[in-house]
């Protein structure tokens, strides 16, 4: 496992990085949450009762409540770690490999004896690490900030799912990287192209959340398999959603792996 | 057993030439040079022999295994230096080479230091703050360090000042000499000249010959000069034999390739103030075979 702990030590810092920035974010929110009592509850349902119908579907407000906790995480928190996370996991699959050929080390690393099947094992197994890091640091310091926070009962399966279901989906972003890495090489156009895909499955999710003759587009991102309303209402991630991001991690890196060891290498 | 076996390899990059049924065979223990101008096609072979590229035809052996299918195993005894190298800029010198050794599972330390002495190269240095020589000099010991059967090397001195070359040179005789098989390939033909046994030439793809140093240096072959007291402007034009012809002030100088007497009786005709007839430099030989 060579490659793979070179992988860990080399992405370290950035994973690093990513975390603080969510937990960062994640804790300092959670901390307004106590504020969101009494008086401050009442005018804040006023508040939003004044927001445009298609604003607040968006929001998913139509379907949790932003004074109860788990609204709250969900409007302030989850968002952020869902979209962050999508990008972070993007970021990492699109470059575990294609960082070798853009940078022209892959030459060495392939003069040694190691099969390309092995790179692809090692290389991913590092990426899934990251993504588990990222997610295990985030949700348990998170939880214990929602521990200190809370004041009411809440559903403890619907906030496991809220952690877990980032965990998915990034595990999907990455295994989509992955293929795209196949094809762009070079880093200037492959990692904003990774990122304008993550963006803008996320719009597609709103687009799909607020308009009804757009529904059928829940089928294509992500964000939709793993809204954050739906998970806190429905207490579970739709069977369906748990299939074809299965169907997709699975067939990417499937043909991620056909390809690459076909590839002509012309560093 | 043959150290390297090529028959009839065939590779093209989307419509471009890469290589055209190449067939070479390299015997254990032998320096092999493989010579060819950039774009010939000399990486494109040794790429295919590291199982980096994928030959459309034809068949690529090392020490009997398959370069496609066992290409994991080939490179346990494969040392390869690239012509152009590039490592992780974030690693120390140090880093790099136990990084590359332990894809060997072996302890490469002591060969490692005795490496670095010899080319005097500063393990603690980062990659990105190395020059293109001594990043060459990195590729040397990563390529030497697990003391492999077979070292194919792809322009391996380019960047390495004079005296490092010698250095260089000197341990790879050293290594021949404990049986490792040299595959060598380069433009400049001094390098080859010095080094090794036999040689491929490759031009546009395919190999035009494979041929003993010896044999390559013991063709008829003269660099002649000549110095006139009275110009002959046009002495020496459609004489058989000569080729690469240069006019100076108060002479000429051609490459001559024929009888030795036809040449001695043609100058005597002329008047002459000097004369030089040299051994040609095998580069000259082999621009001879792109003409």
């Amino acid at each position: 496992m060579l490659l793979y702990k070179r992988e860990i030590i080399r992405n370290g810092k950035s994973t690093m990085l990513w975390t603080a920035i969510l937990l960062l974010y994640n804790i300092s929110m959670l901390l307004l949450y106590p504020s969101m009592t009494g008086a401050m509850k009442d005018k804040m349902n006023l508040m939003l009762q004044a927001f445009p119908k298609e604003m607040i579907i968006a929001m998913g407000l139509d379907k949790v409540s932003i004074t109860e906790l788990l609204g709250f995480y969900n409007t302030y928190c989850y968002l952020l770690v869902t979209i962050l996370g999508g990008i972070f996991a993007m970021l990492q699959g699109i470059s575990v490999l294609s960082k070798e050929e853009d940078e022209k080390t892959i030459e060495f690393l392939l003069s040694k004896p190691i099969t390309r099947n092995r790179i692809i094992f090692e290389k991913v197994s590092a990426v899934l690490t990251n993504i588990l890091i990222l997610n295990i640091v985030v949700s348990m310091i998170s939880y214990v900030a929602i521990e200190l926070v809370s004041s009411e009962a809440y559903s403890l399966k619907a906030l496991l799912l809220l952690f877990l279901g980032p965990v998915l989906m990034q595990v999907t972003f990455a295994a989509v990287g992955l293929l795209i890495s196949i094809f762009i090489v070079k880093a200037r156009i492959n990692i904003p192209v990774g990122v304008g895909i993550v963006l803008g499955l996320y719009f597609i999710s709103i687009l799909a959340t607020v308009s009804e003759k757009a529904d059928f587009l829940k089928y294509v991102t992500p964000f939709k398999y793993v809204d954050g309303a739906d998970i806190i209402n429905s207490k579970a991630i739709e069977p369906v959603y748990l299939a074809i991001m299965t169907a997709v991690t699975l067939a990417c890196t499937f043909i991620t792996r056909l390809i690459y060891n076909k590839k002509d290498i012309v560093a | 057993m043959n150290a390297i076996e090529v028959t009839g390899l065939s590779k093209h990059y989307g419509n471009s030439r890469g290589i055209i049924d190449v067939n070479l065979e390299v015997k254990e223990g032998e320096v092999f040079g493989f010579i060819g101008p950039n774009g010939a096609g000399k990486s494109t072979t040794i790429r295919t022999l590291l199982n980096l590229i994928h030959a459309e035809k034809g068949e690529a052996r090392i020490f009997g295994l398959d370069c496609f299918a066992q290409s994991r195993k080939i490179k346990e005894q494969v040392g390869y230096l690239p012509s152009e190298v590039h490592y992780y800029d974030d690693m120390k010198v140090r880093e790099l080479l136990k990084y590359s050794s332990g894809y060997y599972k072996k302890d490469c330390s002591e060969r490692i230091d005795q490496l670095c002495t010899a080319l005097e190269l500063n393990v603690d240095k980062k990659l990105e703050e190395l020059s293109f020589g001594n990043k060459k000099k990195v590729g040397i010991v990563q390529a030497l360090l697990h003391q492999p059967r077979l070292l194919i090397l792809d322009e391996p001195t380019s960047g390495l000042d004079p005296l490092m070359q010698n250095k260089f040179f000197e341990i790879l005789r050293e290594e021949n000499r404990k049986g490792v098989t040299i595959f060598f390939s380069s433009h400049i033909l001094t390098e080859v000249q010095r080094m090794c046994d036999r040689v491929a030439i490759i031009k546009e793809g395919r190999i035009l010959k494979t041929e003993s140093i010896d044999t390559l240096r013991s063709t008829t072959y003269k660099r002649i000069k000549i110095e006139f007291v009275k110009l002959e402007n046009t002495a020496f034009e459609g004489f058989p034999g000569v080729v690469d012809r240069t006019d100076s002030e108060n002479g000429m100088e051609f490459l001559y390739n024929g009888p030795i007497e036809a040449i001695v009786k043609k100058l005597y005709e002329y008047e002459l103030r000097n004369l030089w007839v040299e051994e040609p430099q095998l580069e000259e030989i082999f621009m001879h075979y792109y003409q």
